[in-house]
């Protein structure tokens, strides 16, 4: 082996991350696009461009776009942009959480729902709608409001459960997680019983999907899940040294307890902002970020941001596939996941097995 | 300069006091070692140390400087900690792992500079692992991970490195391996090096000082050569153990020897003319199963002579290397006397132990019976010009049992035991009336010796 080879390798690797990001992003911008012409209603691809180009500040005046229609308009900008953005946002978040939480845990079969978010999420939005309980927060709904309360409300119990002094031993934390998360789906389980006439809507949302998304969903979840996403990257490092084991971390100089707690914290923001809206989506959080690690690497510091693309690509494809696969019937979304993501991950993990030991 | 002040530190987990007054101080260049048994509190001690378990009581002192009041990250510029056995969890490459060790010394963001790589490459080649730098840690041998281990607390350019059993998992070859390499680097680049040993051997070889802990306390301190005496291991350990000093290495080397715990009781003792090693096995073996061993006479400074010492067995001594006295010889045949059965090893003759050979035909006249085992051929360990050859043969005569190895001797001192205890049991009268029923019984038994001679 050359003895200069080795470092220039090294810093070849980390000077591509930018260029890896920046195709990456342009692969999430073009799928978005591409996406919007999916649908029912057959819109001309032109015609989607030109109706996007309108709604851009300088292309608007250069465009003439009299020949768009107020419905074709109405249908790409009311109806499938915010349910494509909505596909990226909570793919994005899902991912990212998985990233974390596997970093965290050190167990590959952590994912964004470890910690009873889903659960939690599930009785927040099963009570709202078994209820009827009507009001809207900030112009959004009951259900999405009572879905984000029921994650946190369930996380910050598995939390209190697990501490020990001034310390969150991640055994005791998944164990907790575990069994809350049993404890409220049997709730889900009693509720479902007695949702009498609400029972379709209520299954529904516990498919998951992104049917009923609107503008305003977005605009609230969008702070939440590009903050929490973003504020995990500052502890990418960390996270690699995690790897070590948690003692061994702190002698490298990572404050443990205070990083655990933090990235907890966003890990639990972001995917309950995603799950509030989204209803339960499985697969993304556990399998994008084994794929991305198996085809990039372990280092979180770039392991996070591309899991983050990847996932929200994904989940905005297999949204556009769930739409149009049984035209008109729709498919819940989280079927599409794990049908496409999973036999590829299997291939890849076959391929790739011997030098992905986790 | 640096300098590490343990000052009087008292650590708990939970409830349970783990260490108690720990009170030590160490500068630039010591290499320590810290010993004792298993739950002495050796980890807890390297634990606080490392800032990772806070002491109740006293305090971890660093140049002057409480390391608890410091953050974690500052700690890690000055200390690195090289742990039992990693577990890591992602397959990162070994030059991954090693950079992970310059983190105390980036901000956050900052992706390792060209200076941090040359810093990571000095320590890999220190430890011979630069040439494994792309592969993933995962893949190595344990040796190999262990070297990048180190080479990443290296990275961390520390003043002080704690090592928990560094070599624990790894063959000899690269425990020795390992071991000169971090007695280098605290020579060369001035660190205090403090670290946990289970083996004395190593121990010795490689620190220039070591605290001995038992129950939670320094039970000594100072030197290697004035802690680990066969007392203190004695008092600290419970065992038993040779303390010598090597010829070649010129350090210490440790020799533990096992005490059975409970031997089974026996009523008969044997008196063994041996020397020179020949008895040493014997002894040890005959003293395991219970038997009550005599020896002599015996050579001071010879290994048989030793190792009845440490097996406390009762010896007839006479100086070493000369000639067997008179005086020892009676003392000798009184010894015997006590004895139910004599044993001679193919111990070899000089003129000096010729009268052993004397106490053993005396032996024989005065009914004791006596095994000789005649394991080597007597012309090759006769140097008396064929006068131990010549005795020999007159014991052979005389009605010595002569037996070719330990396990033939050992079913035949059986065998005596039982018709001993018969024989206290039941009067001797009685005794010839059972005779002719006793006969097919000792058929019997001498089948299991030849069966267990043809076994072994």
């Amino acid at each position: 082996m050359s003895t200069s080879g080795v470092e220039t390798a090294y810093f070849r690797r980390v000077s591509r991350w930018k260029l890896l990001l920046i195709i990456l992003t342009a692969v999430l911008m073009l799928t978005i696009i591409l996406s919007l012409n999916v649908g029912y209603a057959q819109i001309p691809f032109s015609t989607i461009l030109m109706i996007l180009a309108k709604r851009t500040p300088f292309l608007s005046s250069l465009m003439d776009s009299s020949s768009v229609s107020y419905v074709e308009e109405r249908i790409i900008m009311q109806i499938r942009m915010p349910r494509v953005l909505a596909g990226a946002l909570v793919g994005a978040a899902l991912a990212a959480a998985g990233v974390v939480y596997q970093g965290i845990f050190k167990n590959p079969m952590a994912d964004s729902y470890i910690l009873g978010v889903s659960a939690g999420a599930a009785v927040g939005a099963s009570l709202a709608i078994v209820l009827g309980i009507g009001f809207t927060l900030f112009g959004v709904s009951t259900v999405p409001i009572s879905a984000f309360a029921g994650s946190l409300i369930a996380v910050f119990v598995v939390y209190k459960i697990s501490r020990v002094g001034s310390r969150v031993p991640v055994t005791t934390l998944l164990l907790s997680g575990i069994a809350v998360s049993f404890f409220l789906s049997a709730i889900v389980a009693v509720l479902q019983v007695i949702a009498g006439g609400r029972l379709h809507v209520l299954v529904f949302w516990l498919m998951g999907g992104f049917s009923y998304v609107e503008w305003r969903d977005i605009w609230a979840i969008l702070p939440i899940i590009c903050l929490g996403t973003a504020a995990t990257y500052f502890y990418a490092h960390d996270l690699n040294i995690l790897a070590l084991g948690e003692e061994t971390a702190q002698h490298l100089g990572v404050d443990i307890e205070k990083v655990k707690k933090l990235l907890l914290i966003f890990g639990s923001l972001v995917t309950a902002a995603a799950v509030s809206i989204s209803g339960l989506i499985g697969f993304i959080g556990l399998i994008i970020p084994h794929m991305t690690r198996i085809l990039i690497g372990p280092d979180h510091r770039i392991l996070l941001p591309t899991s983050t693309i990847v996932g929200a690509t994904f989940l905005v494809i297999c949204d556009a596939v769930a739409r149009v696969i049984v035209s008109p019937v729709e498919l819940p979304v989280g079927v599409i996941t794990a049908l496409s993501g999973g036999p590829f991950f299997i291939y890849l993990l076959r391929k790739k097995k011997e030098s992905y030991a986790v | 300069m640096v300098i590490l002040n343990i000052d009087g530190v008292d650590c708990y987990y939970e409830s349970v006091k783990v260490l108690e007054n720990i009170r030590f101080s160490e500068k630039e260049r010591e290499f320590v070692g810290i010993l004792g048994p298993n739950g002495s509190g050796k980890t807890t001690l390297l634990r606080s140390i490392s800032r990772t378990l806070k002491p109740h009581k006293g305090a971890i002192l660093l140049n002057d400087v409480d390391i608890y009041t410091l953050k974690s990250a500052e700690v890690a510029r000055e200390m690195a900690v090289v742990p039992q056995d990693t577990v890591i969890t992602f397959n990162f490459t070994a030059l991954e792992i090693v950079l992970m060790g310059r983190n105390p010394h980036l901000s956050r963001f900052q992706i390792e500079s060209e200076k941090d790589i040359a810093i990571a490459r000095k320590s890999m080649e220190f430890t011979n692992t630069w040439h494994l730098a792309e592969r993933p840690i995962n893949g190595l041998s344990g040796g190999e991970r262990q070297r990048v281990i180190i080479a990443r607390a290296l990275a961390q350019e520390p003043k002080i490195l704690l090592l928990d059993e560094p070599t624990v998992h790894l063959d000899i070859n690269n425990q020795l391996e390992i071991m000169d390499l971090l007695k280098e680097i605290c020579m060369k680049s001035g660190l205090i090096v403090l670290a946990v040993f289970h083996d004395f051997n190593l121990a010795v070889r490689y620190c220039s000082s070591a605290i001995l802990l038992k129950e939670g306390k320094i039970f000594s301190a100072g030197s290697i050569e004035d802690i680990l005496t066969s007392e203190n291991i004695k008092s600290v350990f419970q065992v038993d153990a040779i303390v010598k000093k090597h010829p070649v290495t010129n350090s210490l080397y440790i020799i533990p020897v096992s005490t059975p715990k409970s031997p089974p009781s026996r009523k008969l003792s044997v008196h063994l003319v041996c020397g020179a090693g020949t008895g040493t096995t014997l002894m040890k073996i005959m003293a395991g199963e219970g038997y009550n061993v005599t020896a002599g006479v015996l050579n001071v400074l010879d290994t048989d002579y030793e190792t009845a010492q440490l097996l406390k067995i009762p010896v007839i001594s006479e100086a070493p290397f000369s000639q067997v006295t008179k005086e020892a010889h009676n003392a000798n045949l009184e010894m015997i006397n006590k004895a139910n059965a004599l044993v001679l090893t193919s111990v070899p003759f000089g003129f000096g132990n010729l009268r052993n050979l004397e106490a053993v035909s005396e032996a024989l006249e005065r009914g004791i019976p006596t095994y000789v085992l005649d394991e080597v051929p007597i012309e090759r360990r006769d140097f008396t010009k064929g006068k131990a050859k010549k005795r020999l043969k007159e014991l052979k005569r005389k009605g010595s049992v002569f037996v070719r190895n330990q396990n033939e001797l050992l079913s035949l001192l059986n065998i005596s035991e039982e018709k001993m205890k018969m024989a206290k049991e039941v009067p001797t009268e009685i005794l010839g009336h059972l005779k002719p029923e006793e006969k097919p019984h000792q058929g019997d038994r001498a089948d299991d010796v030849k069966s267990s001679n043809s076994r072994g």
